[in-house]
């Protein structure tokens, strides 16, 4: 931007060729341009809206109007086949100071988050790094280890760690052949949660993936300068790799840290649907769809969401702010 | 790639709203395009409710019936989505808490008009049409007949030394037995599954105690000692053996029987409806099962008969359809016509609910089937009254309960005031 532009936009008022160019635009979009319209120009808007029609109206019945809807059932008693009542914020103050289950589905979902998400990036920067190697057929490595993240959002993945995971599954079998009895892993409330966990660490590929773009990215010069200045290879992670690479990790830490709280199919097909055993795997997500679809609550289910929204606002809000203490851009 | 030319944007978008016209095409062509939505139990169900609504269509070219089937856990969130959306099937399967809330609601269409004429429920399981009448007017028409029993694996009892004949006997001859097979049997093999969660023997159980589950007005039958002596009798079961540890139990899920420890060859009963009968059998080819009754008092109490008999399956229509006349029609075939009953019945594992087609089916049935209709017919000659609908989620809360306690969080007292509390609740809702 020049010099007169930059004044002038100072002074309020827009560059003259932004100007024309926004102006078109809205002319284009709301006919409001001084003068009369040719009649072109009103049919190419007609076209315009044909265009955008297809995305507008998915736009508008599929998400904001839901949205808004969930957001007047929250404040509401509906159970799918009566006409809502309006209750204010009974179902908010039940969920936040009465309901027992929602603080065990809270807090299962917070363990899930707060040790899933970890594992899951040191794993995947593990992974990355072994990745960044300049090794014959690595290109057939790098699309092995993704495999798992294509699958394992799946139900046919959780189908399958069940069987791994059950009382006669593989796991046990393998732990039998050195004279161990092991438990059923997932219908035991001391490991189920764990099981799960386990089952989001496995689908690492696709924050490696980003890991390892972000390495590539890192210049080679650095590390041949920390190792003239006597740095070993921990101190070249410590030192330059990490560093270098906390855009990425904050960028993986939040789109991460948001799947987390909105894991629902691991759960649901683990505890065939219950949150069991003994609410040990209860989530978020599950608890509210019990609400919602079960019992019939869909006014308290929709009270449920929101606060999740809030619940995953807050919390990326928070990731946000504390990053400006630990994440570091090259231009810094 | 080429550019997509504005005639083929044309023939793309008339080809999608062709597609979304197709029920005012059918209409135009005088079809009637019926949902009929549902749950089934095994893929022979599947197979013969297909086979004979098929037939009728074959029969009636004007009528299209499109089944929607899946199994229990899945078509009641379907049923209530759809149902809320304005979508609902014109024509569904009900148990009787479905039959409860949906007529509360208004969404069944009341049917007493249609009998007896065309459909005479002279010949039904009594018990079955009272199940599916609320206030006074019948609300679905009964499909099957089934009663709860102990499903039992033949070469468990033989290898302990037990021989049943379907007498009455008492909850604590049942932990005894449960836990003789346990030891007769080996390590992990238990004698009884775990059923504190299910409330079908639940239920049995409170009527052995003078109580129910809940009373016909929609109020808790039974007293927080009841239900707490309901949890401390299985976790007495499962620290004397006869059942299984808490995490071996809570991998089997209750609506899919391939995960029964019977079915799986690790268990001697299972407290179970009739109509799971024949798919478990299908399952288990190393051993006959057969059916016993539940037991039906305690020692050293009266004993009397606390089994019922009921349908589980029946159907329903949905008041808004204006197809009511055509889906009686069908549901007539399916139930009564000798071609569509044959059909729709033989091979199945579900026994009528009609008498006359009862007899059909054990003529010329399996084995299997005879062996339910045989136990049906033992319920049958003195049965007690149809269980009154329960609460929306009773199943999970018992579970939950019953869970709680196997792995040792709560005291059966302390589960049993929280079930009283949560059912409460969920009455008043």
């Amino acid at each position: 931007m020049s010099v007169a532009q930059d004044a002038g936009t100072k002074a309020g008022r827009a560059p003259p060729r932004a100007r024309r160019g926004i102006g078109a635009a809205l002319s284009a979009l709301f006919g409001r341009a001084g003068g009369a319209e040719a009649p072109t120009a009103g049919r190419s808007r007609l076209v315009g809206y044909l265009f955008l029609s297809p995305w507008l109206v998915g736009f508008v019945c599929l998400t904001a109007g839901p949205i808004v809807a969930s957001m007047y059932f929250s404040l509401t008693d509906f159970n799918l086949f009566s006409k809502p009542v309006f209750v204010g914020f009974s179902n908010y103050h039940r969920l936040l100071f009465e309901d027992p289950r929602y603080r065990t589905a809270l807090g299962v979902t917070l363990t899930y988050v707060f040790t899933s998400v970890p594992l899951k990036l040191t794993f995947a920067l593990l992974v990355a790094m072994l990745l960044n190697r300049a090794l014959a057929g690595i290109g057939v490595y790098r699309a092995i280890y993704y495999l798992p993240s294509l699958l394992g959002g799946s139900v046919a993945v959780a189908v399958m760690w069940r069987k791994i995971f059950a009382y006669d599954g593989v796991v046990n079998d393998v732990l039998l052949w050195f004279g161990v009895d092991g438990p059923s892993w997932i219908s035991n409330p001391d490991y189920a949660l764990s099981t799960i966990v386990m089952l989001a660490v496995w689908q690492f590929g696709s924050p490696a993936m980003i890991f390892l773009a972000g390495l590539k990215q890192i210049p080679r010069e650095l590390y041949d300068a920390a190792s003239i200045d006597g740095a070993g290879a921990w101190q070249q992670f410590w030192r330059v790799t990490l560093p270098l690479l906390t855009p990425i990790i904050l960028f993986n830490l939040v789109m991460q840290m948001i799947g987390a709280f909105q894991a629902f199919t691991p759960s649901f097909v683990i505890s065939n649907g219950t949150g069991g055993p003994d609410d040990s795997t209860l989530f978020y997500t599950l608890y509210l769809y019990e609400e919602g679809f079960s019992h019939f609550r869909m006014g308290y289910a929709s009270a449920m969401a929101w606060v999740l929204v809030g619940i995953i606002g807050t919390a990326t809000a928070v990731t946000f702010i504390t990053s400006r203490y630990w994440v570091h851009y090259g231009d810094q | 790639m080429g550019m997509i030319s504005r005639r083929g944007v044309l023939a793309g978008g008339l080809g999608g709203a062709l597609s979304l016209a197709m029920p005012a095409v059918l209409r135009a062509q005088g079809k009637q395009r019926i949902r009929y939505a549902g749950f089934v139990q095994s893929d022979g169900e599947l197979k013969t409710l297909l086979a004979s609504l098929n037939a009728y269509m074959a029969k009636h070219p004007e009528v299209e019936i499109v089944a929607e089937m899946t199994n229990f856990g899945s078509f009641i969130d379907k049923l209530a989505t759809e149902t809320s959306g304005g979508n609902a099937p014109d024509m569904f399967s009900c148990n009787v808490d479905i039959t409860d809330e949906y007529s509360r609601r208004g969404v069944l269409r009341p049917l007493t008009a249609y009998v007896p004429q065309p459909m005479d429920l002279t010949d039904y399981a009594q018990g079955a049409v009272k199940a599916a009448t609320v206030n006074g007017q019948l609300f679905a028409f009964p499909n099957d007949a089934i009663g709860p029993a102990l499903v039992c694996r033949s070469d468990a009892f033989k290898k302990a030394g037990i021989t049943m004949s379907n007498q009455m006997w008492t909850w604590e001859q049942l932990a005894k037995a449960a836990t003789d097979i346990t030891k007769a049997n080996g390590p992990r093999y238990w004698g009884l599954e775990d059923s504190g969660s299910n409330y079908i023997p639940c239920e049995l159980f409170m009527r052995g105690r003078g109580k129910t589950l809940f009373t016909p007005d929609r109020q808790i039958g039974f007293t927080r000692d009841d239900m707490a002596e309901w949890f401390a009798y299985w976790d007495r079961l499962r620290k004397s053996g006869g059942c299984p540890p808490a995490d071996i139990q809570a991998s089997v899920n209750g609506s899919d029987i391939t995960t029964f420890l019977v079915s799986l060859g690790r268990a001697g009963m299972t407290a179970a409806l009739t109509d799971k009968f024949a798919g478990m059998q299908a399952l288990v080819s190393n051993s006959d099962l057969f059916l016993q009754m539940l037991p039906n008092g305690f020692d050293g109490g009266p004993m009397k008969q606390t089994h019922f008999v009921y349908a589980g399956n029946s159907t329903g229509l949905t008041a808004k359809s204006p197809h009511a006349d055509r889906m009686v029609d069908i549901v007539r075939f399916t139930q009564k016509d000798p071609e569509g009953s044959r059909l729709r019945y033989m091979g199945s594992g579900m026994i009528p609910c009609s008498r006359a087609t009862r007899e059909l089916v054990g003529a010329q049935g399996t084995d299997v089937d005879r062996k339910i209709i045989a136990y049906v017919e033992v319920l049958q000659k003195e049965q007690a009254a149809p269980r009154s609908p329960g609460v929306v989620g009773m199943s999970n809360m018992l579970r939950r309960m019953n869970e709680a306690v196997a792995f040792g969080r709560l005291k059966a007292q302390d589960a049993s005031a929280q079930f009283i509390e949560e059912a409460e609740k969920r009455l008043k809702s």
